[in-house]
């Protein structure tokens, strides 16, 4: 009996928090240097180009495509297990429980278009260059501005409390003293993530 | 007397049978201190007439003990699963709404089916495999630290509290719950019970099994035995994570 | 071969060990229960278990244990019933420790012992104070174990209804009814053995759950069965008095060092402590209960004047009351809102356990051939009064002795013929009738108003202290009541998961026990064990002595050392009793005084 829902879960687990929290952090940094100015900014894209295309084609398709599709598809999944209850049992648990999914949602939604537009369409059809220059446009649209923005702030909760229940699903955390400090520190660092990138996506387009 | 007569007012979702639409009915009961719910409901049987004077069938629930040690009288009461024999009426807000645990099939009114919860209790081997009941020798000494976590987890009395309470569980999903997963736990602890960890553990790890927990953590919350059941469920974790790393290199 | 089918009715600790010894045995079981069986009363025992385990240096032997139980019972149980039972009892011990009871253990990790009522050594194993929900949930785990194995065959939710006997009389079946679906079936068997628990009911508030209305008992009792001792109902002296229910706080509050006493010239009057010196707060729950009775009722001292008195914890540290009596401090705080870590609680008696039941004989048969009675149900092993935590130990050991005897009552064949399906189908047709006319009452009279009212009629005649008017008194409202159960209206006349029509019919036994238990409490003319019964002078009046203490009627052994056999009259539907020897050769009978410590 080889138990495919066990493993997979776990694989879930592991795949949200270590390559797509790279993810999410790599992208966080590499638009914080934004606010050095374009010129920081672009030397780190350039930086990127000097890896030979098709490794990194390779490096995006394993390291981004594959688990973003696996995370996301088998989420939908999990997703569709639950009955969110928040509004009879009001828990901050559960209440983070819910928002995980909520935002999960949302973040189904908005990467499609963030790499529909931004990496199939503008830089794999049109061959355009990512800059600054072009970040800075795309977002300069305020209605645009804000959907980026809950998309981050989506990303960033359901990884920093994808922390907190990593520490618990896999018996890391096991008190519920050792709960509430990690529980605690994630969400530190949510606040802190969430306000580097109002930070830079202000400085966008101050 | 001087002050008028209180009375405390239900609103009861009834339901025929398992097939049939809900509908709430109002009650109006004379107020007595120290009522309960339980009390409540059985004051309407002795006089099943709703608010508007239509006199109906007396509200089906299941109860037994009133000593919340039975498990048996879990409903959901103003929006929470509890037991309804420890529900005081003092303590809540009118009207009270008492509803059953839709995570289970109704079987009419405030009657539910909890039969899953003693199949998912099968699935985990929840039992110390003894040879027999006859006289085998002295039974093995127990740390007392150890017995103690034991007789926590032993209170568990399968109410469905916190398999009601939980997001995951439901007609929608497979997850055996809080409970019957603690259960497995509880047996590994035991000294005779641990030979068969592997197995529970195992079983632990199948469809429905212990991935199904996605830490909400109201079960802990509503437990009325205030079982300490997150820290059993992330123990068990670590140990079904190191069984799943045996099954792969030690095979 | 086929495998011997035995049905066992009720699910509780008797039930369940009688059981897997049937499944040990090679049989197979068809057990039948009102509730899930892991929800079955057995579970709301709290205090302990009894068994010599001398583990305390106090050099307890299971002779003491035996002399105990039957001083302890006034000299009216069967004593070779007795010895069988304490012997067995280590045995049983270990068993459930093998079974994973959690019982509550010392420092080295052995079981740990606690004092009880009526027993001046340490020998009460217990797990916290929810040691009856531990041995309960270990059965049932085994149970389950040979449900998964194939053994056991369950239908909770399904109400016994009565027996199905063969031609030549012997029981082969019974007829059940699912709770749900309503469907009326017969089961054919070999043997049946009813484990169906205590009449707590049949007083209304009572410490006992509410599915303990001794219906069943009832209804074998009017199919024949003769009931033994039901006069002596035994009324536990502490207990949380409420309006759907008294909550037990269990006698391990006193044997843990609680303390019972009311304000006298505004000081503690510590009363048990003063009256009986050698026991104190650990005498028998009769004789703390008629104390209790006495301080509130005769002598008018009850707080604030009321039916209640202290039962004090406050003086015993926190961490060790949290120990050893967790669970019911639980109940204290939840039900009434104080906690009895700080403020002593205030309780009153309440009626508890049946000491009689079904007339077995020591294998468990009832005087009906093929059908057996095991647990709080039958009449056997405590007499006149129970010591505490003696029931769990009972319930768990008649479950061993009537589940291999009714095995062996199989393979010897004794069974006779099978029931043809003629006549499982007439015993069908002829409850499904009962039935469907309780559906249909259309009176004036709510069931559950009639049962309350008979409950006020029991506790004010047939509890703690009895006269012969009152019992006559009695006696005749019941068979009013009787009456006016034919008036009863039902409002729901459906046929899904119908309770009120169930209740009705269960009503009916009810009464019919009620009627018993007083015509034997009329009938026996002393004062033994529970069974206290106030002399009254020619006039009707009380008679009480030169300092107007009450006089009750002394024990008489020439006349009533005796088992009161209650038979059932059809044609009048009134209880017939009589009188039976029992075996009592082993301790002769002594005074019962726990003013001072007992000599053998």
């Amino acid at each position: 009996m080889i138990n495919v829902s066990f493993y997979l879960r776990r694989l879930h687990s592991l795949c949200g928090l270590l390559l797509l929290g790279g993810v999410l952090v790599e992208h966080l940094l590499t638009n914080a240097s934004a606010m050095g100015g374009p010129e920081v900014f672009n030397q780190g894209l350039a930086m990127m180009e000097m890896i030979p295309p098709p490794v990194f084609l390779g490096i995006e398709i394993c390291l981004y495509a594959v688990p973003i599709l696996f995370h996301g598809i088998y989420g939908i999944f999990i997703a569709l297990d639950a009955k969110n209850n928040p509004g009879a049992y009001g828990y901050s648990r559960n209440w983070k429980f819910a928002l995980q999914r909520y935002t999960a949602w949302y973040l189904v939604a908005f990467l499609i278009w963030h790499v529909g537009y931004l990496r199939i369409y503008l830089k794999g059809i049109m061959g355009e260059h990512i800059s600054y220059a072009l970040v800075q446009s795309v977002i300069s649209n305020p209605i645009v501005f804000v959907l980026y923005a809950l998309g981050m702030f989506a990303a960033i909760f359901h990884f920093c409390n994808g922390i907190t229940t990593f520490c618990m699903t896999w018996g890391i955390a096991k008190g519920p003293r050792a709960q509430c400090v990690v529980d605690k520190i994630a969400m530190g660092l949510c606040a802190l993530m969430c306000l580097l990138t109002l930070a830079f996506m202000f400085s966008y387009i101050a | 007397m001087a002050e008028q007569k209180k009375t405390i007012t239900f609103i009861i979702e009834r339901q025929d049978s398992p097939t049939s639409a809900p509908y709430t009915q109002e009650f109006e009961i004379p107020y007595r201190p120290a009522l309960n719910v339980v009390a409540s409901l059985m004051e309407i049987q002795k006089n099943p007439v709703t608010k508007d004077g239509k006199k109906v069938a007396p509200v089906t629930w299941e109860c037994n003990c009133l000593e919340k040690v039975c498990g048996a009288c879990m409903m959901v009461i103003n929006g929470k699963a509890r037991q309804a024999c420890c529900a005081l009426i003092d303590e809540l807000e009118q009207p009270i709404r008492l509803a059953p645990a839709r995570t289970f099939p109704v079987i009419r009114d405030l009657l539910i089916d909890r039969s899953v919860m003693f199949e998912s209790l099968k699935r985990v081997q929840a039992w110390v495999e003894v040879d027999g009941t006859w006289e085998v020798k002295d039974a093995p000494i127990q740390n007392p630290y150890t017995a103690t976590t034991a007789y926590e987890i032993s209170h568990c009395m399968t109410c469905g509290c916190c398999l009601e309470a939980c997001p995951n569980v439901g007609p929608q999903s497979d997850f055996i719950g809080a409970s019957p997963s603690v259960q497995a736990y509880l047996f590994n602890l035991h000294p005779l019970g641990k030979f068969d960890k592997e197995k529970r553990l195992n079983a632990l790890m199948g469809k429905g099994g212990i991935t199904g927990c996605g830490n909400s953590q109201n079960c802990v919350e509503v437990c009325p035995k205030n079982i300490k059941l997150t820290t059993y469920l992330a123990q068990l974790n670590r140990d079904v994570n190191k069984q799943a790393l045996k099954n792969i290199f030690n095979k | 071969m086929a495998k011997n089918k035995i049905i066992v009715v009720g699910g509780g600790l008797s039930g369940l060990m009688a059981t897997l010894k049937i499944c040990e045995a090679g049989g197979e079981v068809d057990l039948f229960s009102y509730c899930p069986v892991k929800r079955s009363h057995s579970l709301c025992a709290q205090g302990g278990i009894n068994a010599c385990m001398d583990t305390k240096g106090e050099h307890d032997s299971i002779y003491e244990h035996f002399d105990d139980t039957v001083y302890g019972g006034d000299f009216l149980a069967d004593q070779l019933a007795v010895k069988g039972m304490v012997e067995a009892a280590p045995k049983l011990i270990k068993m459930f420790d093998r079974m994973g009871v959690p019982f509550t253990r010392t420092p080295e990790g052995v079981l740990d012992l606690r004092n009880f009522g009526g027993q001046k050594n340490k020998r009460t194993c217990f797990a916290g104070s929810t040691t009856g929900q531990q041995l309960l949930y270990a059965l049932d785990e085994q149970v389950r174990r040979w449900e998964v194995k194939g053994g056991v065959n369950k239908y909770e939710f399904w109400e016994f209804v009565k027996i199905i006997k063969n031609k030549d009389g012997i029981c082969r079946g019974i007829v059940a009814q699912s709770m749900n679906s309503m469907e009326i079936k017969a089961f054919p068997a070999d043997v049946v053995i009813l484990a169906t628990g205590g009449p707590g009911q049949v007083f209304g508030r009572c410490t006992a759950s509410t599915i303990c209305n001794g219906s069943a008992v009832s209804a074998v009792y009017q199919q024949g069965a003769a009931i033994g001792n039901p006069e002596f109902i035994q009324i536990h002296p502490t207990a949380i008095p409420g309006s759907d229910k008294n909550r037990l706080m269990s006698e391990a509050c006193r044997g843990e060092g609680g303390r019972v006493w009311v304000y006298r010239d505004g000081k503690p009057w510590y009363f048990l402590e003063e009256m009986y010196p050698a026991y104190g707060n650990l005498v028998p729950r009769d004789v703390a209960s008629r104390a209790i009775f006495k301080v509130c009722v005769h002598m008018g001292m009850g707080i604030d004047g009321d039916r209640r008195v202290y039962l004090d914890l406050s003086h015993i540290p926190a961490d060790y009351l949290e120990r050893k009596l967790g669970g019911i401090i639980e109940i204290y705080s939840e039900f009434v809102g104080k906690d009895p870590r700080k403020v002593p609680m205030e309780i009153f008696p309440s009626v508890h356990y049946s000491m009689g039941g079904i007339y077995v004989d020591r294998r468990h048969f009832t005087t009906v051939p093929g059908l057996m009675a095991s647990g709080e149900c039958d009449h056997q092993y405590h007499g006149a009064n129970r010591l505490g935590a003696n029931s769990l130990l009972s319930a768990a050991y008649s479950g061993t002795v009537s589940g291999p005897e009714a095995m062996k009552y199989c393979k010897e064949g004794k069974q006779g013929a099978d029931l043809t399906e003629a006549e499982l189908e007439a015993a069908r047709q002829e409850v499904q009738a009962e039935y469907d006319k309780i559906r249909q009452m259309n009176g004036s009279e709510n069931a559950h108003k009639l049962h309350q009212e008979m409950g006020e009629i029991m506790y004010e005649f047939v509890s703690i202290e009895r006269d012969n008017i009152g019992l006559d008194k009695c006696l005749a409202k019941l068979k009013e009541i009787l009456k006016r159960w034919n008036d009863i209206g039902v409002t729901d006349h459906g046929n899904w998961a119908n309770q009120e029509a169930m209740f009705v019919r269960q009503l009916r036994n009810m009464i019919l026990y009620a009627m018993a238990i007083t015509k034997a409490a009329r009938c026996r003319d002393e004062s033994r064990g529970a069974h206290a019964k106030i002399v009254l002078d020619a006039q009707g009046q009380r008679v009480t002595d030169a300092d107007g203490e009450l006089q009750f009627m002394p024990r008489n052994d020439e006349r009533f050392m005796k088992t009161t056999v209650v038979t059932y009259d059809p044609k009048t539907e009134e209880p017939i009793v009589n009188y039976e020897e029992f075996e009592h050769s082993l301790i002769k009978a002594r005074p019962r005084n726990y003013a001072v410590a007992k000599k053998e």
